[in-house]
């Protein structure tokens, strides 16, 4: 106890530096843990192993459209199609695998047909001038929701192949498939924004649009690029919720868009772009699911968790300001 | 640091509104497809009035945000089946999605009673409810008589792929096959919604002057159909008939304005589906399918619905 007691006083001038930072870093973190220690001793239920796995699996899907949108808000955009896109890959992954094609060729297919539906975004947004990415991701999000009821005429198709339903329903060991798919995501995307002269362009872009493009940056490639991204993303989650389903229904992920963005801005990215990161949207996206596991463990109906994220994201994009007029007095 | 106080008191405040339920006694937690109109409401009051005459239970009734939140519902199933429920009643918001989490129920040893949408699914103890298929034809077999096997009609219906409109939709055209003079020009959604409902009649009304008769697959699209009918001064011309027969479409058969309507009894469906859960996580024999019944309103039944 007294060692790291004096430990922490050594360190101390060293941290009253990087103290704004650390918090900011670490803040979404915390409130997880803190969260979660309330949960505990809340239900007796929470902290065990079946019940966290649990949580892990449930929140597997919003983790991966959120590393695609977190991408976008980077760059000061917004991507309201991902969870039509979602709806539209989960109907047609699941088509192709009744009409006899194998699941990897499907999914291969599908992946590529998501990561082009993000890309025409891009292209829409950069190439005929839209005013907002507002604009041509609300249509997508029509466009896409409508097909994938055209194409399944409004019918669940289900009893999907066991090879593939392991994807998302599978376990190695007693983890989960799906979460050892997210953390992989979760990985490329961190080493794509952080180590990358792409990833710098992207927070580049966000932080400054006109200066990154008289600095030579390509501006409309790397936004198309970008929200190619959030395509792929919608389109591995939904591989991941049809196998998770064993079905691929036209109405699976509605209201993801919506999902994908609390959990980014709760992890602290900002919507002014240039700001967040991948440890900070999986925590953000982690707080999600174990608002909504906890509270269902206690019964707490639907409409009041709703309630509450809403107050958990306005007061995370709260404290974000605070922290921003802080800095600029200092 | 202020995030993490905002949801620590935020969490706090959930903690009070939740309640703890580590007694001994039994838990039965119905899972509704939403709570969000007056049909779960009253599926929902009828399962507390059930459980209230047995005092051992505590029933705990949850449902996601909306209908078409399957994954939501895929979530609250599995947090029930980590709980050790004594026993669940589901009403499925998919008819294929929520298999393998029940499947888990079951190999976790909790009996899972199915209500309101019958699935295909081996395991269940039982399926309580009315029979969509059925409250459809009844609709249907009802606008063929109102129009005397002749004239053109028309369905607006909920949101496609749930299963409940699927089915009503199916029922009344089968009913509406049986009449050769029946024409039915058109099948339009209007997602469940009542705003939806009175623009997607005014339009139908616009595309086809001659139109007699409407079929909404639930209340609220018939509640809306009602007034662009009224609107253009129609009423009694154009017969809408609507489902479920909440209080405020049995009033508009009392008025008028209402053609009809097929009542699906949500207390009963409740009140049964718990019985049903109560009796197999004591180990009772349950019935492979209780009905509810469905049963056609018409101006000269109302007072049977309003009590």
């Amino acid at each position: 106890m007294s060692e790291t007691a004096r430990a922490v006083r050594a360190a101390k001038p060293y941290r009253t530096i990087s103290a704004a930072a650390l918090v900011r870093k670490l803040g979404p973190l915390l409130a997880l843990l803190i969260l979660c220690g309330a949960l505990t001793g809340a239900s007796d239920r929470f902290f065990t192993a079946d019940n966290l796995l649990n949580i892990l699996r449930q929140s597997s899907v919003n983790t991966l459209v959120s590393l695609g949108q977190l991408v976008v808000i980077i760059t000061a955009g917004i991507d309201l199609s991902v969870g039509s896109i979602l709806g539209l890959c989960c109907v047609l992954v699941a088509l192709l695998m009744r009409s006899g094609v194998p699941p990897l060729p499907s999914v291969i297919a599908v992946i590529s047909i998501g990561t082009i539906l993000g890309a025409i975004n891009g292209v829409l947004l950069t190439k005929l001038h839209l005013p907002h990415p507002f604009i041509p991701t609300l249509g997508m999000m029509n466009v896409a929701r409508g097909l994938a009821l055209v194409i399944s005429s409004g019918f669940p198709i289900s009893e999907l192949p066991s090879g593939f339903r392991f994807l998302g329903a599978g376990t190695i060991g007693w983890v989960p498939l799906p979460v050892i798919l997210v953390l992989m995501f979760c990985g490329a995307f961190h080493v794509f924004l952080s180590r990358t002269t792409v990833g710098r362009d992207v927070y580049a872009i966000g932080g400054n649009p006109q200066a990154a493009r008289l600095s030579g940056v390509p501006v409309d490639a790397r936004l198309i690029l970008v929200y190619a991204l959030s395509g792929l993303t919608a389109a591995a989650g939904a591989i991941i919720l049809a196998g998770r389903m064993n079905s691929g229904f036209p109405l699976a992920g509605v209201g993801v868009e919506l999902d994908s963005i609390a959990a980014v801005v709760i992890g602290g990215a900002s919507f002014l772009g240039g700001v967040g990161t991948v440890s900070g949207t999986l925590a953000g996206a982690l707080i999600m699911g174990v608002l909504r596991n906890g509270l269902n463990l206690l019964n707490v109906s639907a409409a009041w968790q709703t309630v509450v994220i809403g107050i958990v994201i306005v007061a995370a994009v709260w404290v974000d300001i605070l922290r921003q007029r802080a800095a600029q007095k200092s | 640091m202020k995030t993490l106080l905002a949801i620590a008191m935020s969490v706090t405040m959930l903690i009070s509104c939740g309640r703890r339920s580590e007694t001994k006694s039994l838990n039965i937690t119905l899972v509704t497809k939403a709570l969000d109109s007056e049909w779960w409401q009253r599926v929902k009051a009828g399962a507390e009035d059930a459980a209230k005459a047995h005092p051992g239970v505590r029933l705990a009734v949850v449902a996601p945000e909306r209908e078409v939140n399957i994954d939501q519902q895929v979530a609250i199933l599995e947090d029930q089946i980590t709980k050790r429920v004594g026993a669940l009643a589901v009403a499925p918001t998919g008819a294929a999605e929520v298999i393998p989490v029940l499947e888990r129920a079951h190999a976790a040893g909790i009996p899972v009673v199915i209500f309101d949408t019958d699935i295909n699914w081996p395991s269940k103890v039982s399926y309580v409810g009315g029979n969509n298929r059925r409250a459809g034809q009844i609709a249907g077999e009802y606008i063929v008589k109102l129009l005397g096997g002749k004239g053109k009609v028309a369905i607006i219906r909920g949101i496609m792929g749930v299963l409940t409109h699927e089915e009503r939709v199916a029922g009344f055209q089968e009913a509406i096959r049986t009449a050769a003079g029946i024409d039915c020009v058109a099948v339009q959604p209007a997602n469940s919604e009542r705003a939806l409902g009175l623009s997607v009649m005014e339009n139908l009304l616009t595309r086809y002057p001659d139109l007699l008769a409407v079929f909404a697959t639930n209340d609220q699209m018939a509640l809306g159909a009602v007034e662009a009918v009224a609107a253009r001064n129609l009423t009694g011309k154009v017969a809408v008939v609507g489902i479920d027969a909440t209080r405020e479409a049995v009033r508009a058969v009392e008025a008028g304005r209402l053609a009809g309507d097929v009542a699906m009894y949500p207390e009963k469906l409740g009140g049964n589906a718990v019985e049903a859960a109560f009796k197999a996580a004591r180990g009772e024999p349950v019935d492979k399918r209780i009905d509810i019944g469905e049963a056609l309103v018409t101006r000269e039944n109302t007072q049977e619905f309003l009590r």
